[in-house]
């Protein structure tokens, strides 16, 4: 057989094996490819309608009242820890005179004289989820689709429900919290706490 | 004839009794595969299961998958051959790590995923990970409180086939998205590397020479990151972010030269995998699919804590 064509046919075999080891994938391709179609928007929505009829929320004064005798069993009570943590979710009600609302931020006080924060722009994460207790780690097959629900559900809350509710408020009205606290096991209860809303009432 | 049967009936006693003897000087044997003993991270990972494991009074074996998936199956073969009773498993792979789960499942042998998720609710005993989407969240309002919500910045990701590197990537994404003041110029893998992410940067900086950040998917691509940006000149005015809680990314935080990291806890991840197999092996049969483990953010206002 002439060298050229069998120099010719070793290197098409070698292009072959070359193109059949080796697949390339797109970065975006990969990071927008969804195992199942579910539809978190309307989930989500099912969800803030859940929490708001539910009402689960604690007075956060009993709570810091039930933290400063059992923290345990507060943690165990009004908490909500998905797996392994020092933290907890909490939904917790506050009632408060606004004292200023600045850049995302409304710091209100308490009745008490404690001073909250109440974060409007940085509501992200899983705090409410969690907070919330009302769904489970195992009602989703992958962490990565438990974790688009609650990028739903903030997203409900920080860019339809939140930004109405703020327009009404104005600094020396007494206003009503409806929200997600995460405290951690030993933290002092005398510090600036920071609610992530799902509620503001005046 | 009676001394005959007396002597024989001895003999059997004896060897009766050496078989017991041998049985109970073999212990149980726990595998620990891991990914790569490459990355100081994952050696971490790799000892503390095995200590835990040894502790609770089994035999410990390491093997390392040299982030290579047919390495990783080779791995499995000898250990199911040899007889293992358990598996703490560190996946090189969200997909091609399953058939190997299911090959030792189909040798009845449990396997407890540490630190890295597969894409099956099915085919691993149990699954105890970080909640890296949680974590990176953190690290991303981080990032835009300190950019003051804008800036041009570079993403610097894990492995592609890896979980971890999505979900780090997601939760930072969740967040810094809505800012549109905020434009990533670049996202390229560097393989939790150090060096890679030293190259990476380098190259990206070539085009972007004015970048304001860099989020990396782990702590070591943070510190090639820094690297490239000190030898540029330019680590007083680019801010980096990374992940993982390493102690010299921690020294740097406190020395001000990075902003941020996610504080995992390999520590808790072995410990909670080699106690679910030693309850496996001693009879529990239930177990949760996935244990998420907490991550704390590790910023200028509490490093000097750890």
């Amino acid at each position: 057989m002439n060298k050229n064509i069998k120099y010719g046919i070793g290197l098409v075999l070698l292009l072959f094996l070359a193109y059949n080891s080796v697949y390339f994938t797109d970065l975006d391709k990969m990071k927008s490819e969804d195992a199942d179609a579910i539809d978190f928007n309307a989930r989500a929505t099912q969800l803030y309608a859940g929490i708001i009829a539910e009402n689960t929320a604690t007075d956060l004064n009993t709570l810091k009242a039930a933290l400063s005798t059992l923290p345990d069993s507060a943690f165990a009570n009004y908490g909500n820890r998905l797996g392994i943590g020092e933290s907890a979710y909490f939904m917790v009600n506050v009632a408060g005179k606004v004292q200023s609302i600045n850049d995302g931020e409304i710091l209100l006080q308490t009745e008490a004289g404690e001073s909250i924060t109440v974060q409007t722009k940085f509501i992200f994460g899983n705090a409410i989820r969690d907070a919330s207790g009302l769904v489970a780690l195992t009602d989703y097959k992958t962490n990565a689709d438990f974790n688009k629900l609650s990028e739903a559900l903030n997203t409900i809350i920080r860019e339809e429900k939140l930004p109405t509710a703020v327009q009404k408020i104005s600094v020396g009205e007494v206003i009503k919290v409806e929200g997600a606290l995460k405290l951690t096991k030993g933290q002092p209860l005398n510090t600036q706490l920071e609610i992530l809303p799902v509620l503001i009432e005046k | 004839m009676k001394i005959k049967t007396l002597l024989m009936a001895l003999l059997c006693a004896m060897m009766l009794a050496a078989c017991r003897g041998d049985k109970e000087a073999e212990k149980p044997k726990i595998a620990v595969v891991i990914s790569t003993l490459n990355n100081p991270w994952f050696v971490v990972l790799a000892e503390a299961a095995a200590k835990n494991a040894t502790d609770l009074g089994y035999e410990a074996k390491i093997f390392d998958s040299q982030n290579n998936p047919s390495t990783e199956s080779d791995n499995f073969e000898n250990l199911i051959s040899s007889g293992f009773d358990a598996i703490l498993f560190n996946p090189t792979d969200a997909d091609g790590s399953i058939v190997n789960i299911l090959k030792a499942k189909t040798a009845g042998i449990p396997v407890f995923c540490m630190d890295r998720e597969v894409n099956s609710d099915d085919a691993a005993t149990c699954q105890i990970l970080s909640d890296n989407y949680s974590g990176c969240v953190d690290v991303g309002i981080e990032f835009v409180k300190a950019l003051n919500e804008k800036g041009t910045y570079v993403e610097i990701l894990g492995l592609v086939g890896d979980n971890n590197t999505w979900a780090r990537s997601g939760g930072f994404h969740s967040v810094v998205d809505k800012f549109p003041g905020l434009k990533m110029v670049a996202q390229q893998t560097a393989n939790f590397d150090r060096n890679k992410a030293m190259e990476v940067l380098e190259t990206v900086m070539q085009a972007n020479p004015d970048i304001d950040a860099v989020f990396c998917g782990n702590d070591a691509m943070a510190l090639g990151a820094y690297q490239a940006l000190l030898s540029a000149g330019k680590a007083d005015k680019v801010k980096v972010f990374g992940f993982d809680g390493a102690g010299e990314v921690i020294e740097k935080i406190k020395e001000g030269k990075i902003v941020a990291t996610g504080l995992q806890h390999p520590l808790v991840m072995a410990e909670t995998a080699a106690k679910f197999a030693d309850e496996f092996i001693k009879g529990r049969t239930v177990f949760p699919q996935r244990v998420p483990v907490e991550v704390n953010l590790i910023n200028a206002s509490n490093a000097a804590q750890f």
